[in-house]
């Protein structure tokens, strides 16, 4: 696949200048540089996932990825985050090209990203949040089922993405349970111009988190993931294991909030770098059992584009927001 | 309008998403912890207010209380 075609026509595409409606979600302590660039290099829009990390760490990695591409990309600012002053300052003074906001509400900050020309894309969990955001001067929303690995609202993909696909003008990308070409179609179907695939990339090459995660992805079926927190408004899916056992132990105990938030503290980074991916939180989607072997972050996407044509040109017959076909170079 | 009618209106809002009944809610109920509504109620009552009163509420970190939504009502409307 060389020198993807940019599908204009496509609102997702048009609006951050890239060949393939395809976000990659920014996982913490995993959607590091090397992912992101590989995703943006194959057309896609790579994220550097902030999570809690500070300045330093994420200059660096803006600083790797444009090593190695010069494609956009995206930094996820997770907006709990001790650190988010300094993480959102960074969007004027390195000109990152596009920020995906997740965990809270960008509005700080909006302002001084949508002035330093950044495009901002807020993750919403309902219409009435994707509804403020269009307000608030969103480019694009990404509105996120509840399928989704991680930080979770509680609406399925398949009920939110047509609801805010209708309630707001700017573009809607779908997320949570997209791992193929079937799922592209089926957000495009809802309303959505383009998809966020979290699960899927945690299974490219370029990702480098731990080998035991992606060997416990790969393991997982379609009941494998549960939802941790939701007592507390705080509600997590992650894949089924000791941890989400002790959390279901709080949830019988009637533990306070602050139980979760130990309990959770540090539990990303362990099984994401460290493969303790029975005491960690391991953050998968519901689509995990889809996902099955390493390939490459450009085999990903030419087989989700792939398959997606197919659908569109063979077996469905549907009008499609974002055009019909997107075209694929050879 | 009045602050007793910007009172009435937020109220009945907080009302209708909580379930609570709208006779209970003060100045001084808060959207969390008196009348459960977690983020997405929040959202959804904070995009209500906008929609009853034609106002943008931009940082709604400030707003805790009924009272909160209220002032920033009558201030924006001033």
């Amino acid at each position: 696949m060389t020198a993807p075609e940019l599908n204009a026509s496509n609102p997702v595409c048009g609006l951050l200048g890239i060949a393939y409606p395809i976000l990659q979600g920014g996982m913490a302590n995993i959607s590091d540089a090397s992912l992101a660039a590989a995703v943006s290099e194959a057309g896609g829009l790579g994220v550097i996932a902030a999570a809690n990390a500070g300045a330093d760490y994420v200059s660096e990695e803006v600083r790797k990825l444009r090593l190695a591409t010069d494609k956009p990309f995206a930094l996820n600012v997770m907006l709990l985050s001790p650190n988010v002053d300094e993480v959102a300052a960074l969007v004027a003074e390195l000109r990152i090209p596009v920020v995906v906001t997740g965990a809270g509400n960008p509005a700080r900050y909006a302002d001084a990203w949508k002035s330093a020309g950044a495009i901002l894309i807020p993750v919403v969990a309902s219409v009435a949040q994707a509804k403020m955001m269009e307000r608030l001067g969103a480019d694009a929303v990404v509105a996120e089922g509840c399928e989704s690995g991680g930080h979770i609202g509680k609406l399925t993909t398949m009920a939110l993405v047509p609801q805010v696909a209708d309630a707001v003008k700017i573009p809607v990308i779908g997320a949570g349970g997209v791992a193929d070409g079937r799922g592209l179609a089926a957000v495009f179907a809802l309303g959505a111009a383009g998809a966020q695939i979290g699960t899927r990339f945690l299974a490219a090459l370029e990702c480098t988190v731990h080998e035991n995660y992606k060997k416990a992805l790969f393991k997982a079926k379609d009941i494998d993931t549960v939802v941790t927190g939701q007592r507390v408004n705080n509600a997590c899916r992650i894949l089924k294991n000791d941890l989400s056992r002790r959390f279901d132990a709080l949830d019988a105990a009637n533990a306070p909030a602050e139980e979760y938030e130990a309990l959770g503290k540090g539990a990303g980074y362990a099984a994401a770098r460290l493969g303790d991916v029975q005491n960690g939180s391991v953050f998968i989607g519901q689509i995990a059992g889809l996902v099955k072997k390493e390939q490459s972050a450009e085999e990903i996407i030419r087989e989700i584009i792939l398959e997606y044509n197919e659908i569109v040109s063979s077996r469905l017959c549907i009008n499609l927001r974002g055009g019909v076909k997107i075209s694929i170079s050879t | 309008m009045s602050e007793n009618e910007i009172f009435a209106k937020v109220a009945a809002i907080a009302a209708e998403q909580t379930g609570k009944d709208a006779g209970e809610i003060t100045m001084d109920t808060k959207f969390a912890e008196d009348l459960e509504a977690d983020s997405l109620d929040l959202f959804q009552m904070i995009n209500d207010i906008e929609d009853a009163f034609d106002v943008k509420i931009a940082e709604i970190e400030g707003i805790q209380t009924i009272g909160d939504a209220v002032r920033f009502v009558e201030a924006q409307k001033q």
